[in-house]
């Protein structure tokens, strides 16, 4: 299967619709088409500028479309659900004050698609004190540990899980006996590379080097040839596109011939674009397998044409879809607690799969048990609101595109 | 709402007295300390990572104020024989070289990751009021902090620094030791920062070294000459100025729909920029520059 | 060839790269009698010209790099025009705040024009060439000849022509100079165009060995520092030798500490400069 740019997949009139309808990248409320009762209100905290800006605005739009489809289905209980949102410009104290104001102004229930592990880890504690639901796709250890007593949940995979899955597919290709970690200096680096390094290790692959580079540096030279000293076959790089593409120049300038593994997030379109064809030629890549043959993920895509390929945007629409979820299984009441006392129940089996609001409203309506199955993945949570395994799609880029070779499965 | 301007407000108090640190280095006794944010950070991280490993915050804070005013002290002694130009560079790399260090070395720091869970004081005490109380316990250090520079500034030591920064050499040949006098004030307005550093800590519950950015001691020194250099009150304003003014552009968004994003980001830092030109070269003195002769 | 002379030739590098800013950094210093923050973001406001002229215009990147030198020189007249010109007569550390306000400016509208995306010539990349154990790359040696001619002329320029030797002297002693005759503001306007141009020639070289983003510059500005002063502020050679030496220990540098410490490198050799022989390596007076 191959993996292609999505572009201008929505009509003319979708798009009209809605950019009228988001207000924009910006702050305005979205327009209530649900009539009469009180809304229900919700909060976006995303990336739209700072280090993670490339990926807050496609998850901002992701959760405006599903508001969009559940305010068009009718509301939660009638009543429709009102959008604010704020830029934490990834920084954590600039990720406070707008969760403040969320919370406090907005009188929001729920915050929705953050992304920096430092910035939830922040908003963290107020939205347990306010009994806020809190779901993003942060990474690092600390977000799901410790007392959040069930306020907290991701839909982006723990870095254990994380790490074994990509060991896994180290170790099944034996050609690799020497793999140099290489990975930007973020919160759950250094756990990655501990459950990556250990699983490889214990097959017996040898870990040639390990080193954590900076963020935002024009070049990395030095710490390319550092790395190529020690003779990796693999070198596995953990990054976003902006310093993988730096750093796959520099690899490929100083004359490297082996094999370079990557998130599917960092070596997406841009990735190609930026790196060139040649750099990127061969650049083994793996992510979270969405569910491309699902009816979510194809909703999805259909609703929100994007360039990249990135996992945040599909979970983000997840993430929307469960809260109004939980928040439709509840008695009509909307608050934080509704959200966590029902969100396992809609999100994981047992339970009829559907894969909209609609659907699953619906059902919930007849009094019936869903499972949503969402565009990112099952979306099964654990206790601590971690997500349950799931399977990893793994592709290579060839001729200037992804391509899907396998998926390896837990 | 309450809650929303609450969280502002103290998050003013905070940057008040980071401002009032540095009033203390350049206002009173003319040190050009780029580098603000380096004291403040180390602040944070000494009382959170004492708190997050069990010490009593009765001893975790008054350590980091120490050890804050230790490491001004420390600096001061080594980089304060240099000229104010070289001073500036200096003070600006140390904290940078700080922030690395506070990014690396995570045996120590919890580096990326950050600190977290930073138990709060008197928490269990207050319950659903804790932010008000938070906010009364950081305007509180901030009055206290304001009324004892003021009484400084009034006090012989504080005349000293005052002569220091008019004039060093008639300083020393009136016969002080200038030196010793310049790192007791550079110490002085770490310990400060360092202060500021913990009530920042302890109310987010949370530090990681992305939040003490160079850019973070350039905002420091616009509230200062924005509120006027040397003056202490100046420093209250210009903090307050200018946190309405970062908070105040989010609001903006919903006026100017068209700029979003990173645009508004940059149109922002470009403000900041401009203002920063246009005060050095129309009002270097500031908003509300200290008045000459009043003790 | 044992790894550190990798890291030595890489070293060179940086060091040209570093040279050109930084002469123009301990020049000016000298002349405007302020540390000039901005030149380093002068570096960055080349890079993105060439790459408005090389992608946007197709023109060939030769071409490109003159138009940057061309375009950054006039950048940095306005600059110096708007901002430092009414403060000729203040203490030098209201304009160096102020030229921090301006690198600030200059690098936010270049962010709010380009974004924060990592941009790259048009030109192919190549694997680079082993050369007797090293590695050297094509941009590399190119970076490395434009430099030494850049550094040659501006040499010459100093030493030959009579503007140049103005500048010295307008350097040295702005009152005689003035008393004698010297057009001092034809001089500080040839010295910022100049001096423009230089780092946004260097900014295209950054540029082309690493990558086009608008933190490029800024993230130098501590190595130029160190350039400077260790070389003597007012000396060109004395930068000249002070960027290769700074370049050099950065470099190999890594191999004692890790990577994400190589400012601190820099951090570290102003310091001991400053505190050592505060004049640096050519320096005179300062």
């Amino acid at each position: 299967m191959t993996m292609t740019t999505r572009r201008g997949l929505m009509t003319r009139r979708q798009l009209l619709k809605g950019t009228a309808a988001a207000g924009l990248v910006g702050g305005a409320p979205a327009i209530l088409l649900a009539q009469g009762k009180e809304p229900i209100n919700i909060g976006t905290l995303c990336p739209l500028t700072g280090a993670g800006g490339s990926y807050g605005p496609d998850m901002q739009r992701s959760v405006v479309a599903v508001v969009e489809r559940i305010n068009k289905a009718g509301g939660i209980h009638g009543r429709p659900v009102q959008l604010f949102h704020e830029d934490d410009q990834t920084s954590a104290e600039a990720g406070v004050r707008a969760a403040r104001k969320l919370i406090d102004v907005n009188k929001v229930v729920a915050i929705v698609a953050t992304w920096a592990s430092a910035v939830t880890l922040a908003v963290r504690p107020l939205c347990v004190e306010a009994q806020v639901f809190l779901i993003g796709v942060s990474g690092a250890d600390a977000v799901t540990q410790g007392d959040h007593k069930g306020f907290v949940a991701r839909t982006q995979p723990n870095t254990k899980l994380q790490g074994s899955m990509y060991a896994k597919f180290v170790v099944s290709k034996k050609e690799w006996k020497r793999v140099a970690y290489l990975a930007l200096q973020t919160p759950y680096a250094r756990s990655f590379g501990d459950a990556f390094s250990g699983i490889v290790k214990s097959a017996g692959v040898i870990i040639t080097d390990d080193l954590i580079y900076e963020d935002k540096k024009p070049s990395y030279r030095s710490e390319v040839t550092r790395i190529l000293a020690t003779n990796p076959d693999l070198i596995m790089l953990e990054g976003y596109t902006p310093d993988s593409v730096v750093m796959a120049k520099d690899i490929y300038k100083a004359g490297y011939k082996g094999a370079i593994l990557a998130p599917s997030f960092a070596v997406n379109a841009k990735f190609i674009e930026g790196a060139g064809p040649e750099v990127a030629e061969g650049i083994w890549n793996m992510d979270r397998a969405p569910l491309f043959d699902s009816p979510g993920y194809k909703e999805f895509s259909a609703a929100v044409p994007r360039n990249d390929t990135s996992p945040y945007a599909p979970q983000a629409w997840d993430q929307m879809s469960i809260v109004a979820l939980a928040l439709a299984a509840g008695k009509g009441e909307a608050s934080g607690t509704v959200i966590k006392d029902h969100l396992r129940a809609v999100a994981n089996p047992p339970g009829t799969a559907v894969y909209s609001f609609a659907d699953g409203a619906r059902l919930l309506a007849e009094g019936k048990k869903i499972n949503y199955e969402g565009a990112s993945g099952a979306c099964d949570f654990d206790a601590i609101g971690d997500i349950l395994s799931a399977p990893f799609a793994v592709q290579q880029v060839r001729k200037g595109k992804s391509e899907l070779v396998t998926v390896i499965n837990p | 709402m309450i809650a929303y301007l609450t969280a502002i407000v103290t998050l003013v108090g905070v940057r008040a007295l980071l401002t009032l640190g540095l009033n203390i280095q350049w206002g009173m006794t003319g040190l050009v300390n780029l580098g603000a944010v380096a004291f403040f950070a180390v602040g944070a991280y000494t009382s959170a990572l004492l708190a997050v490993g069990g010490v009593s915050l009765l001893l975790a804070w008054p350590a980091g104020v120490a050890l804050a005013a230790a490491g001004g002290a420390a600096l001061a002694v080594v980089a304060l024989r240099l000229r104010e130009d070289y001073l500036a560079i200096v003070t600006l790399g140390f904290a940078e070289v700080l922030r690395l260090f506070l990014l690396n070395e995570a045996w120590l720091t919890r580096g990326a990751n950050g600190v977290t869970a930073i138990p709060r004081p008197l928490h269990a005490w207050f319950g659903g009021h804790y932010h008000l109380f938070y906010l009364l316990l950081v305007l509180a250090a901030v009055g206290l902090v304001y009324a004892a520079l003021e009484r400084l500034r009034c006090s012989p030591f504080g005349r000293v620094l005052r002569a220091i920064r008019e004039d060093e050499v008639v300083a020393a040949v009136a016969g002080k030791p200038v030196f010793r006098f310049k790192v007791q004030a550079f110490a002085l307005g770490a310990g400060v920062a360092g202060l500021a550093g913990i009530l920042f800590a302890h109310y987010l519950a949370y530090v990681e070294p992305n939040m003490f950015l160079p850019q973070e001691s350039l905002y420091v020194w616009l509230a200062l000459i924005l509120g006027g250099s040397g003056s202490n009150r100046g420093a209250l304003l210009g903090s307050l100025v200018l946190l309405g003014l970062l908070e105040g552009s989010r609001f903006a968004k919903d006026v100017i729909p068209f700029l979003s994003g990173v645009r508004l980001a940059a149109a922002q830092q470009i403000l900041v920029g401009v203002a920063l030109v246009t005060l050095m070269i129309r009002r270097p003195d500031g908003l509300l520059p200290e008045k000459p002769g009043s003790e | 060839m044992p790894p550190i002379a990798q890291y030595v030739f890489n070293g060179i590098v940086t060091g040209g790269i570093l040279a050109l800013p930084a002469v123009a950094f301990s020049l000016l210093w000298r002349l405007l009698r302020f540390p000039n923050f901005a030149v380093s973001t002068y570096l960055t406001v080349g890079a993105y010209a060439a790459l408005v002229l090389n992608a946007g215009a197709h023109a060939p990147l030769p071409l490109a790099w003159v138009g940057a030198l061309a375009a950054t020189g006039g950048v940095a007249l306005a600059v110096d025009r708007i901002a430092f010109r009414p403060m000729r007569d203040r203490r030098p550390f209201s304009l160096a705040i102020a030229s921090i306000g301006v690198a600030f400016v200059l690098e936010n509208v270049v962010r709010f024009v380009w974004g924060n995306d990592f941009r790259a010539y048009d030109v192919p990349v190549a694997r680079a060439a082993s050369v007797a154990g090293l590695r050297v790359g094509r941009e590399q040696l190119a970076i490395l000849g434009a430099a030494v001619v850049l550094m040659g002329l501006s040499q010459a320029f100093l030493r030959r022509t009579r503007l140049g030797v103005a500048m010295r002297a307008t350097a040295d002693n702005p009152l005689l100079a003035a008393v004698k005759g010297v057009p001092t503001d034809r001089v500080i306007a040839v010295a910022t165009f100049g001096g423009g141009a230089l780092a946004g020639g260097a900014g295209v070289f950054l540029g082309l060995d690493a990558s086009i983003d608008p933190l490029m510059g800024g993230g130098l500005i501590i190595s130029v520092f160190a350039a400077a002063i260790l070389g003597g502020i007012g000396s060109a050679p004395g930068a000249l030798a002070g960027a290769m030496i700074v370049g050099i220990v950065e470099e190999a540098g890594t191999l004692v500490v890790p990577p994400t410490y190589k400012t601190a490198i820099g951090f570290v050799i102003i310091l001991a400069v400053l505190l050592v022989r505060p004049t640096g390596l050519a320096g005179s007076r300062s």
